[in-house]
C-alpha cells in the first residue's frame, strides 16, 4: 500500500454553500455543464426541482419548478446529450421523465410502484455505452423494475417478491456490465442486507448474498465496461467492495470490507474519471476519500480447480466532515475532474472540489 | 526569663548603621529577626536582643547577615544624620512598649502588602504568558488558513477557465445544432418540393428535379444517417419478471436490534441440553428403551397431569430428570404438579431451577419465564408468603404486561398485603 504524504493528499475544499428552504433528498450535475439539480422536498408536502447556475462563488437559481409528490430520486443517466432530460422517482411511486425546458408535462410518466421509489438509476443515455436506453427503480414495496423511455406503462423488467413472500424495502439500485448491446445487470440493496445481482439478457437472478446490515447504496465503478468492482455501502458504517471479475459458483464474488464512521454510509460514488477512486458520506455529516488498490493477482484457483477472486485493498485518502446532518446525496462531475456536489439533511447543498487528484 | 544580649557592636556611616550581634553558641535564622522601621528585635532562644532605633531605618532595604555566630546587620538609615547612639537612650517602659506595638503592627501590614504585591505580579506573569500562547496559536491558524485560501483561490480560478470553455463549447454547439436544424427545415422543403414536381411536370422539370434531387439526396443522406442511427438502437426489452426470494431470518430484527449473541447462547443451551444423558446404568437396565427418552417421560408426565394423576406425573418428572437435568420444561411442568399437591416448598424450588435454567432472558423463553414466575408467585401466597409472592407477579408482569389474569392477580396480592398491614 503506497503511502500518501501529507502535502500531498487530496483536499476536499469547499467552494460553495448554499442554504436551501426544502429539504434536499438528491443533486445532480447537468451533464456538459456547469448546472445542477437539486430534487427535494419542500415543507408544504410539494415536490421541489431547482436548477443552479455555478457563477464564481456563488449558486444562482436558474429555475425553479414545484411539482405536486416530493420527489426522492433523480438520474440523467438515460438521456441523450441533446435532450438532457431528467427521470425522477418520487413518495408516491411515480416515475416521470422531464424536459427542463418545458416542465410543465413530463416526457414521459408512469405509475410505477405502490410507495415512494427510493432509488433510481439510468443506463445507456450521455453517450456512455451502448444498448436501449434504460430507466431502473427500486421501491419500499420490495420490487425493482426496469423501465425504457419508448414503451409506456409496462415495465421491461420486473423484479418482485415470490407471492407470499414478506417483502423488504429496496434502497438502492444501480445498472452495470452495459458493455455492449445484449448484456446489462441491475443491482438492488435491500434493507435487510441483501445484496442482489439480476442479469436482464438471460432474465435470471444472477448472484445474491447477504451483508448483514441494510444496504444503503450500491454501485459499480463503470455501468458500461465489463463488471469490474461494486461497492456498497450499509448501516453502522460498513462497506464492502466486491471483485466482480470473478464469479465462484459457491461462493460468489470475493470481497474487502471496511468500517469507517460509526455512523450509517448513505452513498458511494466512484469518481468518473477514476475508477478506482470513491467517496463515501456518512450520517455524521462527513465525508472520506477511498482509493481501491488492485491484488498482484485477480484471481486464483481454489482447491477444486474452480476460478475464485482476490479482493484487494483499500486506504483512506482523505476525510472531511462538512455537517452535522447525513449528507444523503452526492455527484461527481463528469466534466470537471475533483468538482462535487453534495446535499444533506441540513437543508444545504455544497459544491465541492477536490484537489490534487492527478497525482494518485 | 530570655537572657538580654548587650555584647553588641556598632559603627554608622552618614547612611548606614553596621551592627554585629554575636550569638553565643545559638544558631539564628531569618524567623528569629523581627525588624521594623524603628524597631529591632532578635530573638534566638534563650538570648533575646531589643533595641528601639535612634532614627527611623528604611528596612525594606536593609540586610542581616547570619553567619559563624554571628548576625551582622547592615541599617540603611531614612535620613542621612549621625547618630548619637545606636538606641533610644531616654525610653520609658510604656513608650518602648507602644513602639513596639507599632512596629509589630506596622511589620503586619507590611507583610500583607507584600504578599498583595506578590499575587498582583504573578497574576501578570500569567496573563501575559497566555497572551503569548495566544498569539502563537493565532499565527499558526492564520498561516493554516491562509493555504487553504490559497488553494481554494487556484481552483476556482481553474473552475472559472473550464465553466468559460463549456461555454463557447455550447455556444459552438448550439450554432451547430440550429445549422443541422436550418438544414432539415430546408430538406423536408425540398423533399415536398421533390414530389410535388415528380407527380405534375415530369419532363420540363427533369432537369429542375434532377438538381433539385441531388441537393435533396445530399441532406436527406444525413437524416437517414440518424434514421439508421436511431435503428441502431435495440427494441425494447421484451417483457420479463424475475421472482425474488429474501434471505430469511431467524429473529426478524435488524442486526443492530437483535439480541443476537444471547439468542445464540440460548439456542446454543438448548442444543446442547437435549444431548446430555446422565445415564446411572444400574438403575435404568429395567427401563424399557422409550422410558429411556426424557422427551418420551415428559409428555407422559403431561398426559398425567392432565388426567389429574399429580403424583404419576412427578415420578414421571422425576425420571425425567435423572435422565436429563437440564431441561429448564421438565422443573416448570413438575412445579405445577406440586402446586397441585400442595408441596409448595418443591414448587418454589422447582421453579427457581428452571428460572436458572432459563438464562439468558430471550424472547423466546419469555413464555416458559412468566409461567415459572406466575407458579412459584402462587406457591408464595399459598404459604401466606405474600410479598415474595407479589415479587413474582410483577416480574412475571414485567415479560408479559399484556395478560390480565396476572395482573388481577397481582391486584388481590397488594390488596392482601395491605388488608394485613393495616389489621397488625
Amino acid at each position: 500500500m503506497s503511502a500518501v504524504l501529507g502535502s500531498e493528499r487530496p483536499q476536499v475544499v469547499s467552494h460553495v454553500q448554499q442554504a436551501l428552504s426544502y429539504t434536499v433528498f438528491d443533486c445532480k450535475w447537468v451533464p456538459r455543464s456547469a448546472r445542477l439539480m437539486c430534487l427535494g422536498s419542500a415543507a408544504r408536502g410539494t415536490g421541489v426541482i431547482q436548477l443552479y447556475e455555478l457563477r464564481g462563488t456563488r449558486l444562482e437559481v436558474l429555475r425553479e419548478i414545484e411539482k405536486p409528490k416530493p420527489i426522492k430520486c433523480g438520474t440523467f443517466g438515460a438521456t441523450s446529450l441533446q435532450q438532457r432530460y431528467l427521470a425522477t422517482g418520487d413518495f408516491d411511486g411515480n416515475l416521470n421523465i422531464w424536459n427542463l425546458e418545458a416542465p410543465e408535462i413530463p416526457v414521459y410518466s408512469v405509475k410505477g410502484h405502490k410507495e415512494i421509489i427510493n432509488s433510481i438509476d439510468g443506463v445507456g443515455g450521455l453517450g456512455i455505452g451502448e444498448g436501449a436506453p434504460e430507466i431502473v427503480t427500486g421501491s419500499r414495496d420490495g420490487t425493482v423494475k426496469v423501465w425504457d423511455p419508448r414503451q409506456n406503462d409496462t415495465p421491461v423488467a420486473n423484479m418482485e417478491p415470490v407471492q407470499g413472500e414478506s417483502k423488504r424495502d429496496c434502497w438502492t439500485v444501480a445498472f452495470g456490465n452495459a458493455y455492449n448491446q445484449e448484456e446489462r445487470v441491475v443491482c438492488a440493496g435491500y434493507d435487510n442486507g441483501d445484496i442482489k445481482l439480476f442479469d436482464l439478457k438471460t432474465m435470471s437472478l444472477r448472484w445474491e448474498t447477504n451483508i448483514k446490515n441494510g444496504v444503503c447504496s450500491v454501485e459499480f465503478d463503470r455501468k458500461d465496461i465489463n463488471m469490474n468492482k461494486l461497492v456498497a455501502t450499509s448501516l453502522e458504517g460498513k462497506f464492502h467492495v466486491f471483485d466482480m471479475r470473478t464469479q465462484h459458483p459457491a461462493k460468489g464474488f470475493a470481497s474487502v470490507s471496511e468500517k469507517a464512521q460509526k455512523s450509517t454510509i448513505w452513498q458511494v460514488r466512484h469518481l468518473p474519471q477514476n475508477r478506482d477512486i470513491f467517496m463515501t458520506s456518512g450520517g455524521s455529516g462527513s465525508l472520506h476519500l477511498w482509493k481501491y488498490e488492485y491484488p498482484a493477482q485477480r484471481s486464483k484457483k481454489d482447491s477444486e480447480g474452480s476460478e475464485m477472486g482476490v479482493a484487494g485493498s483499500l486506504s483512506l485518502l482523505q476525510n472531511v466532515t462538512l455537517s452535522t446532518q447525513p449528507i444523503s446525496s452526492l455527484d461527481w462531475s463528469a466534466d470537471k475532474k475533483g468538482l462535487c456536489v453534495c446535499g444533506a439533511f441540513d437543508q444545504t447543498v455544497r459544491v465541492l472540489i477536490v484537489t490534487k487528484l492527478n497525482k494518485i | 526569663m530570655p537572657l538580654w544580649l548587650r555584647e553588641h557592636s556598632w559603627r554608622q556611616t552618614l547612611t548606614a548603621v553596621y551592627l554585629s550581634l554575636p550569638l553565643r553558641g545559638a544558631r539564628a535564622t531569618a524567623a528569629n529577626i523581627f525588624c521594623s522601621e524603628q524597631y529591632l528585635k532578635v530573638s534566638v532562644p534563650p538570648f533575646l536582643f531589643e533595641a528601639v532605633l535612634y532614627a527611623p531605618i528604611d528596612d525594606t532595604n536593609s540586610t542581616a547577615k547570619i553567619g559563624n555566630g554571628n548576625i551582622f546587620f547592615t541599617l540603611y538609615k531614612k535620613e542621612p544624620a549621625m547618630w548619637d547612639s545606636l538606641t533610644l537612650a531616654n525610653a520609658d517602659k510604656e513608650k518602648l512598649q507602644h513602639l513596639r506595638e507599632n512596629a509589630v503592627l506596622k511589620a503586619q501590614e507590611k507583610a500583607k502588602e507584600e504578599t498583595k504585591a506578590k499575587k498582583i505580579t504573578k497574576q501578570e506573569h500569567k496573563k501575559y504568558a497566555l497572551m503569548a500562547t495566544m498569539k502563537l496559536e493565532e499565527a499558526e491558524r492564520k498561516r493554516i488558513e491562509d493555504l487553504k485560501e490559497k488553494e481554494r483561490e487556484k481552483v476556482t480560478k481553474e473552475l472559472e477557465l473550464w465553466k468559460n470553455q463549456q461555454k463557447d463549447g455550447d455556444k459552438y454547439k448550439s450554432i451547430q445544432t440550429k445549422e443541422e436544424l436550418h438544414q432539415e427545415i430546408e430538406s423536408l422543403k425540398e423533399r415536398k418540393n421533390e414530389k410535388m414536381n415528380k407527380t405534375r411536370i415530369p419532363n420540363e422539370g427533369s432537369s429542375k428535379t434532377r438538381l433539385k434531387s441531388t441537393r435533396g439526396c445530399h441532406v436527406s443522406c444525413s437524416i437517414f444517417s440518424q434514421d439508421l442511427k436511431e435503428e441502431q438502437l435495440p427494441a425494447p426489452r421484451a417483457a420479463a419478471t424475475i421472482k425474488v426470494n429474501f434471505t430469511p431470518r431467524v429473529f426478524p430484527t435488524a442486526l443492530r436490534e437483535s439480541r443476537v449473541a444471547e439468542e445464540e447462547e440460548w439456542l446454543y443451551k438448548q442444543a446442547e441440553a437435549r444431548r446430555i444423558i446422565n445415564s446411572d446404568l444400574s438403575e435404568l437396565e429395567d427401563l424399557k428403551e422409550e422410558e429411556k427418552n426424557p422427551d418420551w417421560l415428559k409428555d407422559k408426565g403431561n398426559k398425567m397431569f392432565a388426567m389429574g394423576d399429580y403424583l404419576g406425573a412427578v415420578n414421571a418428572y422425576n425420571l425425567a430428570v435423572r435422565l436429563n437435568n437440564k431441561l429448564p420444561v421438565l422443573y416448570l411442568n413438575r412445579a405445577a404438579c406440586h402446586l397441585k399437591l400442595r408441596n409448595l416448598h418443591k414448587a418454589i424450588e422447582d421453579s427457581s431451577k428452571a428460572l436458572e435454567l432459563l438464562t439468558p432472558p430471550v424472547p423466546d423463553n419469555e413464555n416458559a419465564r412468566v409461567k415459572a414466575h406466575v407458579r412459584r408467585g402462587t406457591a408464595f401466597c399459598q404459604l401466606e408468603l405474600y410479598t415474595e409472592g407479589l415479587q413474582d407477579y410483577e416480574a412475571a408482569l414485567k415479560i408479559d404486561p399484556k395478560n390480565k389474569i396476572i395482573e388481577k392477580d397481582a391486584e388481590k396480592i397488594r390488596q392482601l398485603i395491605q388488608g394485613a398491614m393495616q389489621s397488625s
